[in-house]
């Protein structure tokens, strides 16, 4: 969906992107993350086609957005890090106007607005003015504000900064109910937790370029990441585990492995006797709740490695 | 309805504000019919016209872009699928929609004074000047704050002051040009006016002719609106219309060589050379306003400089900037000049046009030069600072030291060598080229991104 060929960008004293190579698949939710200044926004800019790159190419869908702006902005969605609301209006009017500037035609905008309004949980608050709805409201507002011509591809520049826990979950469940309607999500963060729940890939950017080079799966539902701990120090944990079919080690030490493995109860329950058999003092075996955070470490650390 | 309109309309046009500015008008109406000396309704009524179309209106123009920079929601509206025009449209006249109203109120007691005093044809010739002195107000606010925008500045309040100033000097502009031959008399400016204009060597009406003029204006002041916003829009626009203004405006200044006919420095050059002189110093003026107004970024003129290298022509030529259009036109129409001059053996003159043409390229390249190395309006600053040091303070100096011959160092002269003044400042502009080149061609920093 998304397909992002050697792109550089400049600022004036500044090259914030150095050659950024990507592919988004569609109907994914990709976290962008990275720690600040590493260029997330202006690569999510460039992906919008709001900035123009010095050099390289952006398609969306197969369009270019040197060459496709207009087209391409039809096709997609953004909420920048700030809302974007007009505060005098009301929840009704944004939306209104936010269905007319994206091209729906008259006789739907009111149905658009109704479906838009349903989807964010704001179908009770269509006349309340945008200026007196709390932060969270403000964001499924923005959020409505991107969808309401249902975009293809929608772009979230820090959605989640400032959000309360409730609000975060209310978010995640609607980026997933996005997803399942058939939008591609890009997600920029640098709040790696706030992801966990829905992103399936990321893409780690640092110093305007993609770490390792490309996006990583984080979420497989058929092979989830585990982390298993042993009591006693085995300096032949990664190899006793690499060899057992199907288990794909990401990384270990002599106490801790996180592996991608099959989640079918059998298999798992194998690789447990295996492991005891093998007089391996196991203390604990699981999926891995922090997986895109231990994805994110381990790619950094791997990344460190190979520039040294 | 206008989609952008429309919301501004909701924004603008609220009932409590329509009461609010009917009943204020209406009050100063009728304070002024029953309070001796203050000329009556309709004098009041010019008066709160400029304030409220204006000087108001110059403003809520000027926010209509700047505002939404501010409040985040312009990235938003970049990225709607509204044309150019409708965003154009919809801002210029939804973000001054109350002002508007406000004019119209005005304009009825105008009107209907000019049709009881004056005649129908003088209240129309009055309601056309009236909406043009508006429109342009509005629109060069607007134009200067889209300007602003693509050089990714200005949203604080003194900034939009800045382009609230734009517009009311243009609406200045108007105004002392329409008080040449205003049939009401100026309410500013007291002077009898000129019936007539001479133009090309031609006698024209004069009350006709600058109301063609200032349609034209308005027209290539909403072009220029419309052409901006399209680049905010992410949308390209081609070289044509800048060239077609070119020649419109050199057309236009030309024709007014009789005026300087009986300046005293000029009397020995022929009609051509006048005509050749004013467009080619009405393209110079435009050149430098351009060179200040638009963003000069090192990255795009990398990339400019790339698809020269790479011999795209097409593509090269199709980015190349309005200064820097601007600037060809008016070096081509010097040399034109120059050889005209050279004809007609008046090589004093064509020593002081070529040294002309030297500093004004060495300004391009200092203006430059300044906002490629300095971020922001500090650039322009800088740049406008060496200016006046080398027009100025310099030549105050050494003429104040008795060294009158060096200020040919400084501004253009008749020297004697006639070839020293135009040699001196083309050794100038290609030192400061070089500088500008290398400057442009450095390697950036690697500090944090955003």
């Amino acid at each position: 969906m998304i397909d992002v060929s050697n792109l550089v960008y400049e600022y004036p004293t500044v090259r914030a992107l150095k050659g950024v190579s990507l592919q988004v698949a569609p109907q994914t939710i990709t976290a962008l993350v990275g720690p600040n200044g590493a260029g997330k926004t202006t690569l999510l800019r460039c992906l919008a086609g709001l900035e123009q790159p010095y050099s390289g190419r952006v398609t969306i869908n197969g369009l270019d957005t040197r060459q496709s702006p207009r087209a391409i902005h039809a096709l997609l969605g953004y909420l920048p890090d700030f809302y974007g609301l007009y505060d005098a209006l009301t929840v009704r009017q944004i939306l209104t106007y936010a269905a007319r500037s994206r091209g729906v035609a008259a006789a739907q905008v009111s149905e658009t607005v109704d479906k838009a309004s349903w989807r964010v949980l704001l179908k009770d608050r269509l006349d309340a003015r945008a200026g007196e709805l709390s932060r969270g409201l403000r964001q499924r507002l923005a959020i409505a504000q991107s969808i309401v011509h249902e975009p293809k591809v929608l772009l979230l520049d820090e959605p989640a900064a400032g959000l309360d826990p409730q609000a975060r979950r209310d978010l995640s469940t609607l980026l997933v109910t996005l997803r399942d309607s058939g939008m591609t999500l890009v997600v920029s963060s640098h709040i790696l937790a706030e992801l966990e729940d829905y992103c399936s890939e990321m893409i780690i950017i640092e110093d305007g370029l993609i770490v390792g080079g490309q996006a990583i799966k984080v979420r497989d539902v058929e092979r989830p990441r585990y982390m298993l701990e042993i009591a006693t120090a085995r300096s032949d944990l990664r190899e006793f585990l690499s060899g057992k079919g199907g288990v794909n080690v990401i990384e270990a030490d002599q106490h801790h492995a996180l592996f991608t493995y099959t989640r079918n109860a059998v298999a798992r329950f194998r690789l447990i006797r295996d492991l005891l058999g093998a007089g391996f003092e196991l203390s604990s075996f699981g999926e891995s709740s922090k997986a895109l955070e231990d994805a994110y470490f381990s790619r950094i650390r791997q990344g460190h490695e190979s520039r040294t | 309805m206008n989609p952008e309109l429309e919301r501004n309309v909701w924004l603008e046009l609220t009932p409590r504000r329509l009461l609010v500015m009917t009943m204020v008008l209406a009050l100063a109406f009728f304070a002024a019919a029953v309070t001796a000396g203050t000329g009556g309704p309709a004098e009041t009524a010019r008066w709160a016209y400029y304030i409220i179309v204006v000087i108001w209106g110059s403003r809520n123009a000027a926010r209509s872009v700047v505002g939404e920079i501010r409040d985040h929601t312009w990235d938003t509206q970049r990225l709607s699928s509204l044309p150019a025009g409708t965003m154009m449209w919809g801002k210029l006249f939804g973000a001054t929609s109350y002002n508007w109203f406000g004019g119209v109120l005005c304009l009825a007691v105008i009107l209907a004074s000019l049709i009881g005093h004056s005649g129908v044809l003088v209240a129309i010739i009055e309601l056309v000047y009236y909406l043009s002195i508006g429109m342009i107000a509005q629109s060069v606010a607007l134009l200067a704050s889209l300007m602003a925008a693509g050089r990714r500045q200005g949203h604080s309040q003194f900034e939009v002051f800045l382009y609230q100033g734009a517009g009311m000097v243009a609406a200045i502009a108007v105004y002392a040009i329409w008080s040449v031959a205003d049939p009401a008399g100026s309410i500013l400016l007291h002077h009898a006016p000129t019936d007539f204009i001479v133009w090309w060597g031609r006698s024209l009406d004069a009350r006709g002719f600058l109301l063609i003029s200032l349609a034209l204006f308005a027209a290539w002041t909403l072009t220029a609106c419309y052409r901006e916003m399209r680049i905010e829009l992410q949308m390209r626009n081609g070289p044509l219309v800048w060239l077609a203004f070119l020649l419109f405006i050199g057309v236009y200044v030309a024709g007014f060589d009789a005026w300087l006919s009986g300046y005293p420095y000029l009397t020995d050059l022929d009609a051509v050379a006048r005509r050749l002189l004013l467009a080619g110093s009405a393209l110079a003026a435009l050149s430098y306003v351009m060179v200040f107004l638009e963003p000069k970024n090192r990255v795009q003129y990398r990339w400019l400089a790339g698809r020269f290298g790479a011999f795209e022509l097409g593509t090269g030529l199709s980015r190349l900037q309005s200064w820097m259009m601007s600037y060809l036109a008016a070096v081509a129409l010097g040399v034109v000049l120059v050889a005209w001059l050279g004809l007609n053996r008046q090589l004093g003159g064509q020593g002081a046009v070529g040294a002309m043409l030297g500093f004004f390229t060495r300004d391009m390249a200092i203006v430059v030069l300044a906002g490629t190395l300095s971020r922001r309006r500090t650039g322009d600053f800088a740049a406008a600072a060496i200016l006046f040091m080398l027009y100025v303070l310099l030549p105050a100096i050494i003429g104040g030291l008795n060294y009158g011959a060096g200020t040919l160092l400084f501004f253009p002269r008749i020297s004697d060598p006639v070839w020293l003044s135009p040699t001196v400042a083309w050794a100038e502009a290609a030192v400061a080229w070089a500088m500008t080149i290398s400057s442009i061609a450095l390697p950036e920093r690697q500090p944090a991104a955003t």
